[in-house]
């Protein structure tokens, strides 16, 4: 025991030590904050110039609506957002409009323009022409704008005051909140959401792939220089590789600590919405056993190659099936108990990131918790156990890299 | 006391050692020699506990190796190299940890080989920044620091300036004389033939010959003379009293057949050549090597 603590020492502390463990413990969360805020601010922020919108109306019943309800969206300097300007001509035909239109649009002299279809109060239809540069708000603006001008057309005949005209033409919001495990309940909107699940899917991924790929770098570096040797001559294969793994996993949670001291400290000046951490105790500890399951891994496929391109060829196979819950996480968002999302939360390589999404989403079944932590754990001891037989015969063979069947007769051994 | 018996390792069908016994006792220096992929490597990597035996049995202080045997042997290896990137007093702590050695007493022997050493002002240094004669002391150092029992070493004097090779010498003198086992395994005979007290010469994984190296020399060194000579030797080649010869343009090492006295050679050879020296001479450990080898070989 006292030399896998040693071990486990050496690598903790050499690795610390290093600039590229400083840097990407800073830099890291950094980037994730930076991607994370950008689209809020950009979107939040909106356009900072009037938008020339045209309209083509053959009816003329829309035109003004739409026009006064234009008019009081504002940007930030209190100038109007749009001036509608009407292409409707009388007289001639919608497809010769159309086409002088789009013309418009691709010599800049509109940002796009607007096509209403009315074929009596039954059919009425609306369409945004645009370069394909449209902000998800100015659509949305229009839509509410064009509702409202079809409801006040549509109540037209009846004798209704302007105030509940209006009242009915403003769309119903529905708010989720979240009942948590202890009753109380949160916000659980969409950025929410997000922002909480893709930080820590992210730095646990970007955590396993620096450490993995240091951890891989070491062994090429020991097998290399034939320090192995004198490793092997010093201690069992099993305390060596245990002892890696105890301190890259310390290394791990270092950088949990420190990113969550620093998450604490930005929901403190509110940069992160405050439920960010409603879950992150068991958030917590399924990062830890993923990122534990996956440096086991790391060490028995690290100690085949001996070669570096090899040693990145292997963390990029390995880096796919972390990336996997991040491509899934929006169906999941949209539907948590799907069979799908299900079935992943109970296979070793996606348990971590399916739970710490689906954590804040949903609360789950403790009995679910406890079967995903079982599997886990126990994920981690057969890691461990198949790691160990590959990595006694792999840090002493050189040259060609074994293939499948060998690696699984050196597991058989 | 090391004692190997009937050692066989096979990688994936091929065998790379075939029943090889040898012991080795406390106070002696036991060259491993061979030409290269004889199983020099595998012999001593199956001592270490490194590589498992296919078949046979290692036993030190006769009993079979356990964990505890890690803690008393000191190897370096062939191929040199520390982490590069770490400073020599850390690397030289950790392996001397993980050679079971308390922090405490760690430290105050690393100062004391150091200074030994004469590099006791790189100790903050990181081991990149060390000239390679330093990096193999550094090396050095950390093979011998737990005081191990047995210390195999391999091609030790490779990379040291001569300066470096007698203080490494003595060392390794004196180290046997305080009662370690010594494995040596190098490729440099004259070295060998200085330091070993005892040899185990292995081709293609078996072995050649063993004992003590005064025994080999007269097992495979009788009968060996030198002449020098001018005009034309080249007959000497082919005469019936001959076994092996080395044949340079004016002087030779022959061995002749075992029934063949020096003097009725030489009678026989001066009629021939005009003989400026003769005597008659016991082999170099070198030549012994290159004789015993091609003839295994052949």
């Amino acid at each position: 025991m006292r030399k896998v603590l040693a071990i486990a020492k050496w690598e903790y502390w050499e690795k610390v030590k290093t600039k590229t463990f400083l840097i990407s413990l800073i830099l890291t969360p950094a980037i994730i904050i930076g991607f994370s805020l950008a689209p809020t601010f950009l979107s939040g922020s909106g356009d900072s110039y009037t938008k020339a919108i045209g309209i083509i109306d053959t009816s003329g019943l829309f035109t003004n609506k739409i026009k006064n309800g234009l008019e009081n969206i504002r940007l930030k300097n209190n100038q109007p957002s749009y001036i509608l300007i009407n292409l409707t001509e009388h007289g001639k035909d919608e497809d010769v409009l159309i086409r002088s239109a789009n013309l418009s649009v691709i010599k800049g002299h509109l940002d796009g323009y607007l096509l209403i279809n009315y074929g009596g109060s039954d059919s009425v239809s609306a369409k945004y022409y645009n370069k394909g540069s449209d902000n998800i708000k100015d659509i949305s603006n229009f839509e509410n704008v064009f509702n409202s001008a079809k409801l006040q057309i549509e109540l037209s005949g009846i004798n209704i005051s302007p105030k509940i005209l209006e009242s009915l033409s403003r769309r119903g919001e529905i708010k989720t909140i979240k009942i948590e495990a202890n009753g109380e309940t949160s916000n659980n909107d969409f950025v929410t959401v997000f922002f909480t699940s893709f930080i820590f899917i992210i730095l646990l991924m970007m955590m396993i792939l620096s450490s993995g790929g240091m951890l891989i770098r070491n062994l090429v570096e020991e097998k290399s220089n034939r320090l192995i040797e004198i490793l092997v001559s010093s201690c069992s294969p099993n305390q060596l590789l245990t002892g890696k793994v105890l301190g890259l996993s310390t290394l791990g949670l270092t950088q949990v600590i420190i990113w969550g001291i620093i998450g604490i400290v930005l929901e403190g000046i509110s940069t992160i919405p405050s439920n960010a951490f409603n879950n992150i105790i068991p958030i917590a500890i399924y990062f830890v056993l993923g990122f534990i399951f996956y440096t086991a891994i790391f060490v028995g496929l690290g100690s085949v190659v001996t070669t570096e391109q090899e040693a990145q060829q292997i963390t990029s196979y390995l880096s796919l099936t972390l990336i996997l819950p991040i491509a899934i996480s929006v169906p999941a968002m949209e539907n948590p108990n799907s069979v799908f999302v299900h079935i992943l939360s109970y296979i070793p390589f996606t348990i971590p990131s399916v739970m710490i999404l689906r954590f804040n989403i949903e609360s789950i079944p403790f009995p679910e918790i406890l079967t995903s932590t079982l599997i886990m754990v126990v994920s981690i001891y057969i890691a461990i156990v198949g790691s160990s037989k590959i990595f006694k015969i792999g840090i002493l063979s050189y040259g060609k890299r074994p293939s499948i069947r060998e690696l699984i007769n050196w597991l058989r051994e | 006391m090391l004692k190997v018996e009937n050692l066989t390792k096979e990688f994936k069908g091929v065998t790379a050692v075939k029943d090889l016994s040898f012991a080795v006792a406390p106070g002696k220096i036991f060259g491993l020699l061979g030409p290269n992929g004889a199983g020099k490597t595998t012999t001593i990597r199956t001592v270490i506990n490194v590589l498992k035996p296919t078949s046979g049995k290692i036993y030190f202080d006769d009993k079979p190796l356990t964990e505890k045997f890690y803690n008393l042997v000191g190897y370096l290896p062939e191929e040199r190299g520390l982490y590069k990137k770490s400073k020599v007093w850390d690397v030289i702590l950790y392996l001397a940890e993980i050679k079971g050695m308390a922090a405490k007493e760690a430290k105050s022997k690393a100062q004391e080989w150091l200074r030994v050493f004469e590099i006791e002002n790189y100790r903050d240094k990181k081991i990149e920044e060390l000239s390679k004669g330093n990096q193999q002391k550094v090396q050095f150092i950390s093979s011998i620091i737990h005081d191990p029992g047995l210390l195999i070493l391999d091609e030790p004097f490779s990379g040291f300036d001569p300066i470096n090779q007698q203080f490494i010498k003595d060392l390794i003198l004196s180290m046997a004389k305080s009662g370690k086992i010594i494995i040596l395994s190098t490729h440099q005979m004259e070295t060998a033939e200085r330091l070993c007290t005892d040899i185990l010469l292995i081709n293609k994984g078996k072995e050649v010959c063993s004992g003590q190296l005064s025994d080999v020399k007269n097992k495979f060194g009788s009968n060996m003379i030198k002449v020098e000579y001018n005009g034309d030797g080249s007959f000497l080649n082919s005469l019936p009293e001959v076994k092996r010869i080395d044949n340079y343009s004016n002087y030779a090492e022959i061995q002749l057949e075992d029934n063949i006295s020096p003097h009725v050679f030489l009678r026989k050879i001066v009629t021939g050549i005009d003989v400026k020296y003769f005597s008659v001479i016991e082999p170099s450990l070198n030549k012994i090597f290159i004789d015993l080898i091609q003839e295994s070989s052949n």
